[in-house]
């Protein structure tokens, strides 16, 4: 029984996870380019709904996912229509972004479905590796999950690779922190932040399907419910770097899959302070730990000559 | 700061937010039209909803109150370089602090004790703005992270009380109990639901107004949004205004959160402010920071707002996405607007330059770029 409750409660630890995890990876490239999108939740739910209007459309799971990582690229795109061409602040753009989007989707889903709940739709099958799965404890959680899952988890060491050891992963974190000088270096400063936009835009998009097409199966109003903002804290509280935002992932993933089993197991647990949890640690974190420092030119376009 | 201020002249500021709102309202017509309702009549039966009868006038007043205070506040942060993200957060908190003291307070006469519990609104809020300020002021943290992370512990908070120990014995949704009726703000127009708390907003805006326009802390304000390091050499006090700034940014956006609870709803209610917080920041960047644009800009959510309701559309949800949709373009518009403004001046410029020519303009520098540095 103890056993169960543990291998249950990583299992949903992990599911939970892998959504955000697309987000926070997502945000954490852009930011080491420099781009800071307070409109992450707003990728996220595009995502979410244009993730779940395909898959209605076409029938097809995967198709629902490319839809997605459309759908979270075109916010990011807007956002650099305005921020990077036209030079706008990125905070404003970023809010703005998201009142619209919530708009977008709400509207949208009247339209398509003609109420705030969608139809179901199909959702990733879970892939069991045999064998790795049996492993107690731990193995469910890490070896019987989605595609999805596997895919986003993969993504942390080869971030890690990229930012520490290519060229790419030195551009753009010299594109982060000192613009002026890298483009004097022949840094193509403004198409490399674009690249890492256009990124974020993508993995936010499949993260929001990863929580409608992996989890859900279905589209309501606001189905994000402030998990982009979640994403933006573990990019912080794992100080800007892919392990550090994965860990902050799953610690805040555990906790609310730890409300989740306790409840159906009839647990009381005040949900709603386990939820605050991931922002009420990040501002502390900010407060109390040295060193939490991010990208040097975070939010500043630089003059362009 | 100098997001918003430009040196084009009135034009500018008033002509770019005007044509936005209009090419956004004609967007949300061809939507409309696609989900096959005429635009035309949409527009129509809206404008009736929000303007045709003293009931929808005293509506779209109503709609418009919890939209218009933490927009100035949002303002008078952002005369001083500071994003409060967070007064969706600031709303919540202010709304918690009214109702407990409505419900748990001292029991005193009407004006007295609506008094109390709308100064705590205020106090609450402002306590949850001055967080983020001092994280800002003593050790270099952005407001904008903090602010914003703030919101979802305020709005998980409000939950948690309304959904346990607050919540109202034999409720079917999550909600406290009613606020005393001697607490309540009372109707001032008869025929209508318009609530004292009009007189308050109104009462508050003139004097936001005043301060930021004709006093010392309205200067300070500008000074360190302007160039907080020469405002330092000049002795001012940075630290000191930044707090203050963000904690009379929150006490604004408490103040709407408590007069909500005591006015409009009657009680506290889980998710009452569907972004009233998130949507200030577009009515104040619409109203380009000042107090009577805010006013207009305001107004005329409050009125989309109550108008939605009047749409006869075929599904639901159609109504309530009118107002984020608009407000959303309209603020994309006008940031890609003055960006066309600003690249017109420097070629305009550039030719002058090149003409040789001794302009008896001063040079237009338009540095909306910028902005703000964020430095979490």
């Amino acid at each position: 029984m103890h056993n169960d409750f543990l291998t249950l409660l990583l299992v949903a630890g992990v599911g939970l996870a892998a959504p955000l995890l697309y987000a926070a990876l997502g945000e954490l490239v852009s930011e080491t380019a420099g781009v800071i999108n307070i409109g992450l939740e707003g990728m996220m739910l595009a995502g979410a709904f244009c993730g779940v209007w395909g898959a209605f459309v076409s029938g097809s799971v995967a198709v629902g996912f490319l839809a997605a990582a459309a759908g979270g690229m075109v916010v990011a795109a807007v956002h650099g229509v305005v921020c990077l061409v036209f030079r706008a602040n990125q905070v404003v753009s970023g809010v703005v972004l998201n009142v619209l989007v919530l708009g977008l989707t709400t509207f949208g889903i009247a339209v398509v479905f003609g109420s705030n709940l969608s139809r179901s739709v199909a959702t990733l099958p879970t892939l069991r590796i045999p064998l790795l799965a049996d492993i107690p404890i731990a193995g469910p959680a890490l070896f019987e999950q989605d595609i999805g899952v596997y895919a986003v988890f993969l993504m942390v060491p080869l971030l890690v690779w990229v930012l520490r050891s290519t060229p790419l992963g030195l551009a753009l974190k010299a594109v982060g922190e000192r613009p002026e000088s890298a483009a004097s270096l022949g840094v193509r400063v403004t198409a490399l932040r674009w690249c890492a936009l256009l990124f974020c835009g993508l993995a936010a998009g499949v993260g929001g399907a990863q929580l409608t097409l992996a989890g859900l199966g279905a589209f309501t109003q606001n189905v994000t419910a402030g998990r982009g903002f979640i994403a933006l804290a573990a990019v912080v509280f794992g100080r800007w770097r892919p392990v550090g935002t994965m860990v902050a992932v799953l610690l805040f993933a555990t906790a609310d899959a730890f409300q989740i089993r306790a409840q159906a197991l009839g647990i009381h647990v005040p949900y709603q302070l386990l939820a605050m949890l991931p922002y009420l640690v990040t501002v502390v974190a900010l407060a109390f730990v040295r060193g939490m420092r991010a990208p040097a030119a975070l939010g500043v376009t630089p003059e362009r000559s | 700061m100098r997001l918003l201020r430009t040196r084009q002249g009135t034009l500018v500021a008033v002509g770019v937010p005007i044509l936005s709102v209009a090419l956004a309202l004609v967007v949300v017509g061809v939507l409309l039209a696609a989900n096959g309702s005429d635009p035309v009549a949409a527009y129509r039966s809206m404008v009736s909803a929000a303007f045709g009868s003293t009931f929808a006038l005293s509506t779209t007043i109503i709609k418009t109150l919890p939209r218009l205070l933490p927009a100035l506040g949002i303002a008078l942060a952002l005369r001083a370089g500071l994003w409060n993200v967070g007064a969706e957060g600031q709303i919540y908190v202010g709304a918690l602090a009214a109702a407990g003291v409505a419900l748990f307070g001292p029991v005193v006469a009407f004006p007295i004790a609506a008094g109390l519990a709308l100064l705590a609104a205020a106090a609450a809020g402002a306590a949850w703005g001055a967080i983020p300020g001092a994280l800002r002021a003593r050790r270099g943290i952005s407001e904008v992270i903090t602010s914003l992370m703030l919101v979802y512990v305020a709005i998980h908070l409000t939950n948690y009380l309304v959904e346990g120990p607050w919540l109202a014995s034999g409720s079917t949704f999550p909600a406290t109990d009613p606020v005393p009726i001697e607490l309540r703000l009372p109707i001032i127009w008869t025929g209508t639901l318009l609530n004292a708390g009009a007189l308050v907003v109104l009462g508050v805006t003139v004097v936001v107004a005043f301060v930021l326009g004709r006093t010392v802390f309205g200067l300070q304000l500008r000074a360190i949004g302007a160039n907080d390091r020469a405002s330092r050499v000049a002795g001012l006090s940075v630290g000191w205004v930044t707090v203050a700034a963000m904690a009379a940014s929150g006490a604004l956006a408490g103040l709407a959160g408590g007069i909500e609870v005591l006015g409009a709803r009657g009680r506290l209610i889980e998710g009452f402010s569907p972004g009233y917080g998130f949507e200030a920041i577009a009515i104040a960047l619409l109203g380009r920071l000042n107090p009577l644009g805010i006013v207009g800009a305001a107004l005329l959510f409050g009125a989309l707002d109550a108008g939605g309701a009047g749409l006869q559309t075929t599904a639901e949800g159609v109504s309530s996405a009118i107002v984020p949709i608009t407000e959303g373009l309209a603020v994309v518009f006008v940031l890609i607007g003055l960006g066309i403004v600003e690249m017109l001046n420097r070629r305009r410029e550039a030719r002058a330059m090149l003409a040789g020519s001794q302009s008896s303009e001063r040079a237009v520098t338009h540095d909306s770029v910028a902005g703000p540095v964020v430095e979490a």
